[in-house]
């Protein structure tokens, strides 16, 4: 059965037609055409599908598309408002935060909730912030220092 | 998947209604969902969504104790500050469930409903008294959380019943609890081996104690012989040891990919240990970390 | 400043991390279909029959291929075993039987199920140690038929045997004060890339462009032009943005078996892997060894003998592996004076899923076994560890394993400034310990080719054949062209990941883009700014040898005033290329009679050094082992791109801390995955991730890469579980013997009486 629904993502309404089993990252993929959010698991184990719903990070590769309808949903594309970056885009990038970047639009949705939350993160809190990423490259050192900076002001 | 169904819930007794129709409930989807993605069962062919449904979100006083509504998420849980001062055992579970995004999604509810041997907050709650209240076609029923689970991924309550609020009774004055579990990694872990204790003290000696065991049987379930051995005196070495021995003498452990059969109960004497000494410490007025168990560098 | 210290954002920084970058997964084509694969249902079997018509009648599948469908070919790199579609036997649970392309994924996944496949089941052979043993069935009962390299010394189950000989290892042996033996063990270990792979190809005419997540698209061209029998110039690959390999997405993959679906279905195809099928179906992981080491040494420290029998897992077919016993014998030396060495190295095949290059193949399973087996040896003869390899470690004018004199090198430099932040010797908790362990790691010299043009106003675009894998290896590039142009790297696009636009190069692999390719991209723009001087010194009517290129401008030196600008000189409308490859280094000539399967890894040319040291702290009551601290000393020469070279050791020392606590492929007894997931193969997370402190010794080599560079990416994994396996000990007091190192098997070896 095909449901209609209206995913609001990046602040843009997009109605959907989705099956009950449809998953959130693959209908924001496919339909609403944002691969920014990357299917790296598809069982919540490497956090690179989060997205952020109601201000919630959430792995979308494990949420139905069906319970977002009415949310409000923002993928990596809508971190930035215009053509400038983030602070901690900036910084992802300035500390070597950054290499293959496939983890890169999870852990910046992850930052971004936890610096939302918690604008002053010990570093203890910051690592569990981002405890759902996974990233091969980096070692995380980068990643950690950008949130940190950003989160010094 | 084709003709799968969907439905969003707005009270209890729409979910229910969709429940008794054959519809499984889904809030987080950090249990049902992820499961499926990794071939554990599929997913259900009909659906309720139930996080939409008011109300069940909340964390409530009543006469000292705790009444949680099924939507209550694990990090709700680990900030609130009642839950961490009086009821701590269940702010370290949930404080190591999955991942950050589980804890801001997961809710105690299908945590609770999933009925798998190796849930963490399920240990705590039970060594607490919690109950479970159910709501069904013929009305609501409250079950203690003993008789909720069945076996691995087994309930006692029919497929019709929803979750619809966990009740913890209030602790004892000079009581203290924790949950412990071995980690191979500080963050993203299943239970290989849990343990649960809560520990009433007074005058010095043990009044009453509760100790479960987390992923070594089938359930989740207390130990009256450990609890029996660390009652009566003061929780010195010999008290614990007994007690934790006790503990893991009532282990029925797999051996799998996580571990063997010997490590598991190798560790269950320890992670037993650890979780009566972690509440003993609080019950004594100590400040412990929370969550017990290691979760980030340095520790 | 040095051009390693200028801040430097990654040019393919901005569409990282505003999501709007695209990776194979993100494309799309218009009429795609779907590719999957039918794996085979038993490691090792005969195939007697194989009937597709039930799956080519489900509606919506528009091809269903099996190896009746394409050319029989056998292909592999030292030793041709394989084909895309198993034919008669299937020799491991990934080999592939049939695809199928289809209108959805769900659609090709249902066909795929419904082919029949009718076996002869055999005994698996997963037990590659026991392969070679005389009598034991084969895994390829036609090896001898096989095409392969001259140079392998194959038998039987044994696909290469290489040896390092030096002196009279067993006489020496005899004469030592000392003898020490140890075994090890290690087990497989997975790249584990974040981006499972994808590959997506359409045809046009007799041509076929390939979208794929490799690591080498030059070899996949190759593949795919080899297996499909057609020419290089019909194939082109194109790697969008690459999700990390390191190294499980080298060689030729699957790229042309969706060619092929997409030829017979007359549509493009997609083929996305899930992460299980990510784990079990490549034919790439880190090859399991079992390790006996023996070496004699006198009191004052010197090794006058090493004996040693690696054997190493190569799974079911060669692939890029074919060099891995010898790689392997080098490790089992070590950058270490040993007077007189017999070590013999045996790859061998099972039915185990094919191993083959994950970042420095061999190296870290080697380096943890000689490490922990030096701690014994300095135990031995009551020495520190530390100072044992003071007095052994090798320096400017010794003497390789195979005879190699080498060049000036800093590894004791690396020793001192490793204990030197680590504090060694500094009081700890009796639940902490440091170890420490040293390795090495060659640079690859091989021929590598790069354009550079530029724009009529003045900026300029590099074009390469070189991957990036995510290291910002290429994204370095424009650094040094623009230090050879006198302009800005922010002036340089790159045009990159294309076969049909950059010259051929050997991939992302060997730690070697910088090295060659960088020498490239200077070749060319030195090409680039003769062309600038020539056309300069018409314009400002001065001898070229007094003209200088300055900030985006020609000049005559040391007077600005006098000089016309790059742009207005590309603004001509005159073309303006450079293009170059530049002399590849070759590794220093030995004589190695006594050796044998020489696959040209006997010496090392540039050899990158290092000392890693790590504080652990053991939980004794459950083996659980967290590093706390932990300190990288690296001799790659001369740093060129420092938040690069920085961000490639900490991902490194992760990935070698993953493969010393939690990473391990566990197989079954018939040689099946029993863990491929994240959730039970155990990446380190950021919560695990210790401090880790980073020291540069720039040597000044010879015979290096441009500057005075040597590789960077792939020594940071090399000795970190030998560390870490040290530290264990010394808290244990034992040596744990199993890689990797878990909880329980820390527990196990306090709970195991010792010898």
């Amino acid at each position: 059965m095909k449901y209609e629904i209206i995913l609001t993502v990046n602040g843009v309404a997009y109605p959907v037609e989705v099956d009950a089993h449809a998953s959130l990252l693959h209908t924001v993929r496919d339909q609403v055409g944002l691969t920014g959010s990357k299917e790296g698991c598809d069982d919540s184990e490497c956090g690179a599908c989060m997205m952020l719903i109601d201000g919630r990070p959430v792995n979308s590769c494990s949420y139905l598309a069906c319970q977002a309808d009415g949310a409000e949903i923002i993928t990596v594309e809508g971190l930035a408002p215009g053509d400038d970056l983030t602070p901690l885009q900036s910084a992802f990038l300035a500390e070597g935060g950054v290499q293959c970047g496939f983890c890169t639009p999870g852990m910046l949705i992850s930052a971004t909730a936890l610096l939302a939350a918690n604008p002053e993160p010990t570093p203890d809190e910051i690592r569990v912030g981002l405890s759902g990423n996974l990233c091969r490259c980096t070692g995380y050192d980068g990643i950690v220092r950008a949130v940190s900076k950003v989160a010094r002001g | 998947m084709m003709g799968a169904t969907y439905t969003t819930a707005s009270s209890v007794e729409d979910a229910v209604a969709a429940m008794a129709a054959g519809a499984r409930p889904v809030a987080g989807g950090t249990d049902l969902v992820v499961g499926a993605r990794q071939g554990k069962k599929p997913l259900p062919q009909a659906l309720v969504g139930i996080h939409k449904i008011p109300g069940l979100d909340g964390i409530g006083e009543s006469d000292g104790g705790l009444v949680l509504g099924a939507l209550v998420t694990h990090s709700a849980l680990v900030s609130h500050p009642i839950v961490r001062g009086r009821f701590t055992g269940l702010a370290d579970a949930s404080a190591i469930v999955g991942s950050h995004a589980t804890r801001a999604n997961g809710t105690i509810g299908g945590n609770l409903m999933n009925a798998s041997p190796a849930m963490d907050t399920g240990a705590p709650l039970l060594c607490m008294g919690a109950t479970v209240e159910l709501a069904g076609p013929g009305g609501r029923r409250t079950i203690g959380l003993d008789e909720l689970w069945a076996g691995p991924g087994q309930l006692s309550a029919s497929a019709d019943e929803l979750l619809v609020s966990v009740n913890i009774p209030a602790p004892s004055p000079g009581t203290g609890s924790a949950y412990v579990r071995l980690q191979y990694r500080r963050q993203m872990e299943i239970a290989v081996v849990g343990a649960a204790a809560v520990v009433t003290l007074g005058g010095g000696a043990v009044m009453d104690a509760r100790i479960a065991i987390t992923a070594l049987a089938p359930t989740i379930h207390r130990v009256p012989d450990a609890e029996a051995a660390l009652v009566g005196g003061p929780p010195d070495e010999a008290r614990v040891d007994a007690a934790a021995a006790a503990a893991a003498a009532a282990a029925r452990p797999i051996g799998d990919v996580r571990a063997s059969v010997e490590y598991r109960r190798a560790m269950a004497v320890v992670m037993a240990r650890r979780a009566i000494m972690t509440a003993v410490a609080r019950a004594s007025g100590q400040d412990m970390a929370i969550p017990a168990s290691d979760s980030t560098y340095g520790s | 400043m040095t051009i390693a210290e200028k801040p430097f954002i990654r040019p393919d920084g901005k569409e990282k991390v505003t999501g709007v970058g695209r990776y194979t997964a993100d494309m799309n084509l218009t009429g795609q279909l779907y590719a999957k694969f039918r794996y085979s249902d038993h490691p090792h079997a005969r195939i007697v029959r194989i009937d597709t018509s039930r799956a080519k009648a489900v509606p919506g599948v528009l091809a269903v291929l099996t190896h009746e469908d394409v050319p029989d070919v056998l292909y592999g790199g030292m030793v041709q075993d394989r084909r895309l579609f198993a034919k008669e036997k299937v020799r491991w649970e990934g080999d592939v039987i049939a695809g199928i392309a289809a209108r959805t994924a769900a659609i090709a996944e249902e066909a795929a199920a419904l082919i029949e496949v009718e076996y002869e089941v055999l005994d698996p052979l997963p037990d590659f140690a026991a392969n070679m043993d005389a009598g034991a069935s084969l895994v390829h009962e036609d090896w001898e038929t096989y095409g392969a390299d001259d140079s392998l010394d194959r038998s039987g189950n044994t696909l290469g045997h290489s040896s390092i000989v030096k002196g009279d290892a067993d006489s020496a042996m005899a004469g030592a004060d000392v003898v020490v033996k140890s075994r090890f063990v290690a087990d497989a270990s997975q790249g584990a890339p974040i981006e499972p792979r994808a590959i997506l190809a359409q045809w046009h005419g007799d041509r076929v462009t390939v979208w794929s997540s490799t690591q080498v698209p030059f070899a996949a061209r190759s593949g795919v032009a080899h297996t499909l029998d057609m020419p290089e110039s019909h194939v082109r690959v194109v790697v969008p943005l690459l999700g990390g390999g390191f190294g499980s997405k080298c060689d030729f993959h699957f790229e042309a078996h969706v060619a092929a679906l997409a030829k017979a279905a007359k549509r493009p195809v997609k083929l996305v892997f899930s992460r299980h099928e990510e784990f079990v179906a490549p034919d790439h992981r880190r090859e399991g060894m079992v390790i006996e080491l023996e070496t004699g040494a006198n009191r004052d420290g010197t090794l006058v003998s090493r004996r040693g029998t690696l054997r190493l897992d190569k799974g079911a077919y060669c692939g890029e592996g074919g060099f891995f016993a010898q790689m392997a014998a080098m490790h089992a030396c070590g950058p270490y004076k040993i007077q007189n060495i017999s070590v013999d190295s045996y790859l061998n095949y099972s039915t185990n899923q094919p191993s083959s290059s994950i970042r420095a193949p061999t190296a870290p399973q080697t380096c943890w076994a000689v490490e922990q087996h030096m701690d014994q040896v300095a135990e031995a003869i009551g020495m520190d560890p530390a100072e044992l390899r003071r007095r052994t470690l090798i320096a400017e004018g010794d003497e390789g394993p195979a005879g190699q004199i080498f060049d000036p090198i800093g590894i004791k430099e690396t020793l001192e400034a490793a204990l030197d932040m680590i504090g060694y010797g500094k009081e700890l908790p009796d639940d902490e310990a440091i170890g420490v362990a040293c390795g090495w790691w060659p640079s690859f010299g091989v021929p590598s080719g790069a354009y550079v043009k530029l724009n009529g106003d003045g900026t300029g675009t590099i074009i390469t054949g070189a991957m990036e894998s995510g290291t910002g290896a290429v994204m370095g590039l424009p650094l040094l062209a623009a230090e050879v142009l006198g302009m800005s790297p922010e002036d340089f696009s790159i045009t990159y990941q294309d076969t049909d636009a950059g010259p051929w190069d050997m991939g992302s692999s060997g730690s070697q883009t910088t090295f060659n390719n960088g020498r490239a991209v200077i070749e060319a723009a030195k090409e680039v700014r003769e062309k600038l001087l020539d056309m300069a010194a018409d314009e400002l009517e001065a001898h070229r040898d007094d003209l200088e290129l300055v900030g985006g401008a020609v000049q005559v030196k040391g007077s600005p005033g006098t000089s016309v600008t790059i742009a207005d000189l590309a603004g001509s409308g005159e073309p303006i290329l450079g293009k170059g490859s530049g002399d590849v280094p070759e590794a220093p000539e030995v004589e190695a009679s006594a050796c044998v399967g020489r696959l040209g890894m006997e010496s090392f040319l540039a050899p990158q050094l290092i000392t890693h040291a790590a504080r652990v702290k053991l939980d004794r009551s459950t083996g659980v082992v967290r590093v706390l601290e932990f300190a990288a000393a690296h001799d790659s020469g001369v740093i060129i791109n420092r938040i690069g070279a920085d961000g490639q050791v900490y991902g490194g020392v992760m990935m070698g801390i993953g493969q010393a606590l939690s990473e391990m492929t566990m197989f079954d007894q018939d040689g099946r995955q029993r863990n491929p997931g994240l959730l039970d193969y155990k990446l380190q997370t950021v919560s695990d991730a210790p401090k880790i402190d980073i020291r540069w010794i720039e040597v000044d080599t010879p015979n290096a890469g441009p500057k005075g560079s040597k590789g960077v990416g792939e020594p940071p994994s090399v000795p970190t579980s030998g560390a870490i396996g040290n530290a264990i000990a010394k808290l244990v007091g034992r040596h744990v013997d199993r890689l990797p190192m878990t909880p329980e098997r820390v527990w196990e070896t306090m709970h195991t009486e010792g010898e």
